[in-house]
């Protein structure tokens, strides 16, 4: 085995010199591996699941979902369960689905740093993230909801997860009219990862 | 071949779906998993999670061992926020762990 | 009694939400992975790492996301041993003399 990785590969692909932090990061990397603590290609692997694998997940799990009462009905007793069924391994993560209906809109959050079903949806957008989304969506959901063109009308409830310990959401949207017929790939494709957060709603 | 579940059992648990709690109002220092917005508010058990190894005890290299149960718990916008301005029925829900958590 | 720290965050006043998602530079998506399989490993475990970037108290928001997980990383990588400060800084500087002569 090639005990010298391309360093070649290190680059960054990103413009201009490295930040202190990029810098930082890829000497941590490079101990790591010299160390035979981990491998290069583990986290090259890992960089390539984020980017072509779990992104896909969610909507294929919602769009199942639809198409099957029964299926829906485990993911809503049991995400993890129901996804490990479904062929998806959420490893580490404790899936919990919660339900939009004609009277509950949810959307989720991680107020105190940035939990979010990384197996099932990917990273979580830069949004999701900020300091704004994280200090505003538990006090005032449907203002920040509106920001992204959501208007949650009032006698729909509006409930707020804040994934701060365990647990990990995802929203199951309500099936858009106009969708009788479609197979799974297309309802797919019109389930887009913020409407599985919970800011925006599937539109046909 | 049992498939993996997001919860896990939790026997010897002192809160049922439906009972009235109040997180505690105390403020340690150190890694905490329940955010202040939630001290001091009063909700009702959503659902039992199960038992889970303490992450405030994780957060240090301990094991966290004995496991305390972890409950979701559902608090009423209004009870939360002074001025709310949204709808009577609009919540917000956490997992709270059982430590932090008395009979309301 | 001890004070809300720079991270607890929610519920407090805040502004506009930048609604687009700016998405990852390459070496954001590198150190995502790296955290990543650590923890999977349970090389580090998620809760120091959050622990860590939460003790940078008011540094919480100085930095950005990619800079503050880089940060927490590297104080828990060093707490286990894993390498020392003084070996990180040369690896350090070995990275960017190599980035210079590239």
């Amino acid at each position: 085995m090639n005990h010298h990785h391309d360093h070649s590969q290190d680059r960054s692909f990103d413009e201009g010199p490295a930040s202190e932090y990029e810098i930082m990061s890829r000497a941590m990397q490079e101990l790591l591996i010299e160390r035979g603590i981990i491998t290069a290609e583990e986290v090259r692997r890992r960089m390539e699941q984020f980017d072509a694998d779990f992104p896909y997940r969610g909507p294929r799990v919602i769009a199942h979902a639809w198409g099957d009462p029964a299926f829906k009905a485990r993911l809503l007793a049991d995400g993890k369960r129901a996804c490990a069924e479904f062929g998806i391994d959420l490893e580490a993560e404790r899936l919990i689905a919660v339900e939009n209906t004609p009277d509950v809109h949810n959307v989720i959050v991680c107020t105190l740093c940035s939990c979010y079903p990384r197996a099932l949806l990917g990273m979580p957008p830069t949004w999701y993230k900020s300091e704004n989304y994280r200090r505003r969506v538990v006090r005032e959901p449907r203002a920040v909801l509106a920001e992204f063109g959501t208007i949650v009308p009032e006698h729909v409830a509006v409930r707020v997860h804040d994934s701060n310990a365990d647990m990990r959401y995802v929203v199951v949207p309500m099936r858009p009219a106009g969708t009788d017929g479609w197979s799974e790939a297309e309802l797919a494709r019109i389930i887009t990862r913020d409407s599985l957060v919970g800011v925006t709603l599937p539109k046909v | 071949m049992s498939l993996p579940s997001a919860y896990t059992e939790a026997p010897a648990r002192r809160f049922n779906v439906g009972d009235r709690v109040a997180v505690k109002a105390a403020n340690p220092p150190g890694h905490r998993r329940t955010p202040h917005y939630i001290r001091g508010k009063r909700g009702v058990i959503e659902r039992v999670c199960g038992v889970f190894p303490n992450p405030e005890e994780l957060a240090y290299g301990f094991n966290g061992e004995p496991k305390r149960v972890l409950y979701r718990v559902r608090f009423q916008q209004r009870d939360l926020w002074a001025n709310y301005s949204g709808s009577e029925r609009d919540a917000v829900e956490l997992e709270i762990y059982e430590h932090w958590l008395e009979p309301a | 009694m001890s004070e809300k720290q720079p991270h607890d965050m929610g519920g407090d006043p805040g502004g506009a939400i930048d609604t687009v998602d700016h998405g990852m530079k390459f070496w954001e998506k590198q150190a995502n992975a790296l955290r990543n399989t650590l923890s999977r490993r349970q090389i580090v475990r998620l809760d120091e790492l959050r622990r860590a970037a939460e003790d940078l108290g008011s540094r919480y928001y100085e930095l950005e996301y990619f800079e503050r997980t880089t940060e927490a990383l590297r104080t828990v990588l060093i707490e286990r041993g894993y390498f020392s400060e003084a070996e990180l800084r040369a690896k350090m500087a070995e990275v960017r003399r190599r980035d210079e002569s590239a």
